[in-house]
């Protein structure tokens, strides 16, 4: 059970005091205050599940990544088992990081230090001039390896924590899974990166970026309004009436889905977009003939009949007219699996993932993956990652404007007043459930509101609040 | 520029140009009219300078071993991999009421230097090769952000006697870029 004990800042300050629950809002001390940040070091980032990247991008015996958990850099390795361990980058003799590079392929990993050795399962292999027993014989060598996390793969995705006692993957995603499933698990082969991410740095608090993952769509009509203006949501289709003002709420109405654990899913209508690409009425049709109308992103017709051997009717139901298609796991993951429009009105998918690594109260790495199904033609692969680059990520039309206002918010945390302002999830759903809808979780119709952020910030105040 | 060598072996190399030359000169203007173009915002100017088979990208960057060199170049997801058309769209999109990432404009220039010209087998289209420092400047914050690197064109020129870009590889210095997004052109 967690224990409900509310930390105290040095000046007084609980942490529950910066969070109201009657009206939804939350002091933006919270986006600058350094003792916070080092309290979700421990509090968040050593609890949770983190991502640290994808199976597909360490494919051979001895491959190894270095990643972050938190402020730990950590090596990801594949050993000759093929098994994936996950290990502190750092030599347990005298604290030097083990692994320099990026990546690459080491059967051994061998410390530039003082020469201390050890295999891609972090076990300690020996010191130089064995004989004399540079690691003496105080600790047994069992313990002289590097500190080892606990790690899983889901859908390839490969997440780790130091918290080796606490829930599991599955418990840690909930009821969210059943979503979850229809992106990464929907296909025979799995999915695959289409390279190593893009990784850059935005001055912002890496909880800017992880507030809006957790489904914010209102900043859509505002921050992205250019989509409407110029981009590919700007040519209207016949069937809808010429304005010149761009208006990207139809965009805006659908399911979200929340969770405990403050995982979040938009589920944008789709019934639109098929009447729009492909000139048919989605109500006249069945389950598979929308498949074939408009295969869900990143997949082609042929490779829509796996998806009945992975997901079950009801999945196949949601995926066909409400898909997840933007939204984010706890703690600083975003996931974009979305449809664009081409001009010669044909459609190709986006399969992104990004993790926003804290670096420091007003500092986060930005990390972005680009995906593609296994089995996706190379015709596809090659637009899904050109259309990608061009509007997510570091040149991404649409992300540029995003890492450019979490700097903002995080410059406003400072001031003595603005650090008193709040931010504000008072849009709040009265809807519910859809009649009939058959996932499951904590889920809500209509147009887009504040409630899975709000929910992103009641797990953040439990797990501080957590022993 | 063994290692230019390295990351295109199919391409075979000509002559230089001799620095100071006629050729080498206007060529070297054509880049710091560009440079200029870009840091005084004149994006429709700059894409009129473009050639409708362009191609634009920026590899990743890894830091690896020296023994792996080539590897630090990553050409499967780059930060830029776009052509004609999409540079265009993204001039269209900054020239647009709402690209708030370049609205307020970044202050910017480019330091162009270390200009080579090499001769290719045809006798209108140029390697070039140039480094560039970009300091971008944004609001009032004081720091300004920095990206360093080498650019290895193909320079065409026209029936005009003028000159158009072909194709531009931006090879970045930092693994991890220091600057919160590439709204900006290089």
């Amino acid at each position: 059970m967690l224990t409900k004990t509310s930390p105290v800042l040095s000046d007084g300050t609980k942490i529950s005091d910066l969070i109201y629950p009657d009206t939804r809002e939350v002091q933006m001390r919270v986006l600058s205050d350094p003792e916070i940040y080092e309290l979700e070091m421990e509090k968040i980032f050593g609890k949770t599940w983190v991502l640290l990247g994808h199976e597909s991008e360490i494919p051979n015996a001895n491959d190894f990544m270095v990643r972050d958990i938190g402020g730990d850099s950590v090596i990801v390795a594949r050993d000759k088992n093929d098994e994936i361990h996950v290990t502190l980058n750092v030599c347990p003799h005298r604290g030097m990081r083990v692994a320099l590079t990026d990546c690459g392929n080491a059967q051994i990993h061998k410390c530039i230090y003082h020469g201390w050795a050890f295999r891609p399962n972090g076990d300690f292999i020996g010191s130089p001039v064995k004989r004399e027993c540079m690691h003496g014989t105080i600790l047994p060598e069992s313990e002289l390896g590097l500190k080892k996390a606990r790690s899983i793969t889901y859908g390839g995705l490969i997440f780790a924590t130091w918290n080796i006692d606490g829930p599991s993957f599955e418990e840690f995603l909930g009821d969210a899974k059943w979503y979850y499933d229809i992106l990464f698990q929907r296909t025979d082969k799995g999915m695959e990166v289409l390279g190593p991410p893009q990784r850059f740095i935005v001055n912002a608090n890496w909880k800017t970026a992880g507030e809006q993952s957790a489904a914010d769509g209102f900043h859509t009509l505002t921050l992205h309004r250019w989509l409407g203006e110029v981009g590919n949501y700007a040519k209207k289709g016949a069937a809808e009436p010429d304005s010149d003002e761009p208006d990207l709420t139809p965009e805006m109405y659908g399911v979200e889905v929340s969770s405990p654990h403050g995982h979040a899913l938009r589920c944008i209508d789709l019934a639109r977009k098929i009447r729009r690409l492909t000139g048919l009425e989605p109500d006249e049709l069945s389950i598979q003939e929308k498949l074939n109308a408009l295969p869900p992103a990143g997949m082609t017709k042929d490779m829509v009949e796996q998806l009945a051997r992975n997901l079950s009717e009801d999945q196949l139901k949601v995926l066909t007219s409400m898909p997840p298609q933007v939204g984010g796991m706890f703690p600083n993951i975003l996931f974009g699996f979305v449809y664009i429009p081409q001009p010669d009105g044909s459609v190709v998918g986006s399969m992104t993932m990004h993790t926003y690594i804290p670096r420091g109260p007003n500092k986060l790495e930005f990390c972005n993956w680009i995906f593609a199904e296994k089995d996706a033609p190379q015709e596809l692969r090659e637009k899904m990652l050109k259309q990608t680059i061009q509007l997510f990520g570091t040149s991404g039309m649409v992300e540029q404007d995003d890492s450019d206002t979490w700097p903002h918010m995080t410059l406003s945390a400072k001031g003595a007043m603005g650090r008193h302002m709040t931010l504000k999830y008072q849009a709040v759903y009265e809807t519910g459930k859809p009649d009939g809808w058959p996932g499951p979780g904590i889920v809500n119709e209509g147009f887009t509101k504040d409630d899975t952020q709000w929910h992103w910030w009641l797990y953040w105040n439990e797990l501080m609040h957590a022993e | 520029m063994q290692q230019v060598q390295e990351q295109s072996p199919e391409a075979t190399l000509g002559q230089y140009v001799p620095v100071g030359s006629a050729e080498y000169n206007a060529i070297l203007t054509f880049m710091y009219e560009e440079a200029a173009l870009l840091d005084q915002l004149r994006l429709n100017e700059w894409g009129q300078r473009l050639a409708t088979d362009l191609i634009y990208t920026a590899p990743l960057r890894h830091t690896r071993l020296n023994s792996d060199h080539a590897k630090s170049f990553v050409r499967t997801v780059q930060h830029f991999h776009d052509d004609y058309r999409s540079v265009m769209g993204r001039i269209l999109r900054l020239s647009g009421k709402s690209a708030w990432a370049e609205d307020p404009p970044s202050r910017t220039r480019r330091l162009v230097t270390n200009l080579l010209v090499r001769e290719t087998s045809n006798a209108d289209e140029f390697e070039v090769t140039s480094y560039v420092l970009l300091t971008r400047s944004r609001f009032s914050e004081h720091h300004v952000d920095v990206i360093s690197c080498e650019r290895q064109d193909l320079i065409r020129r026209e029936a005009d006697g003028g000159f158009k870009l072909a194709r531009r590889e931006i090879l970045l210095d930092q693994s991890v870029l220091g600057t919160a997004n590439l709204a900006v052109f290089l």
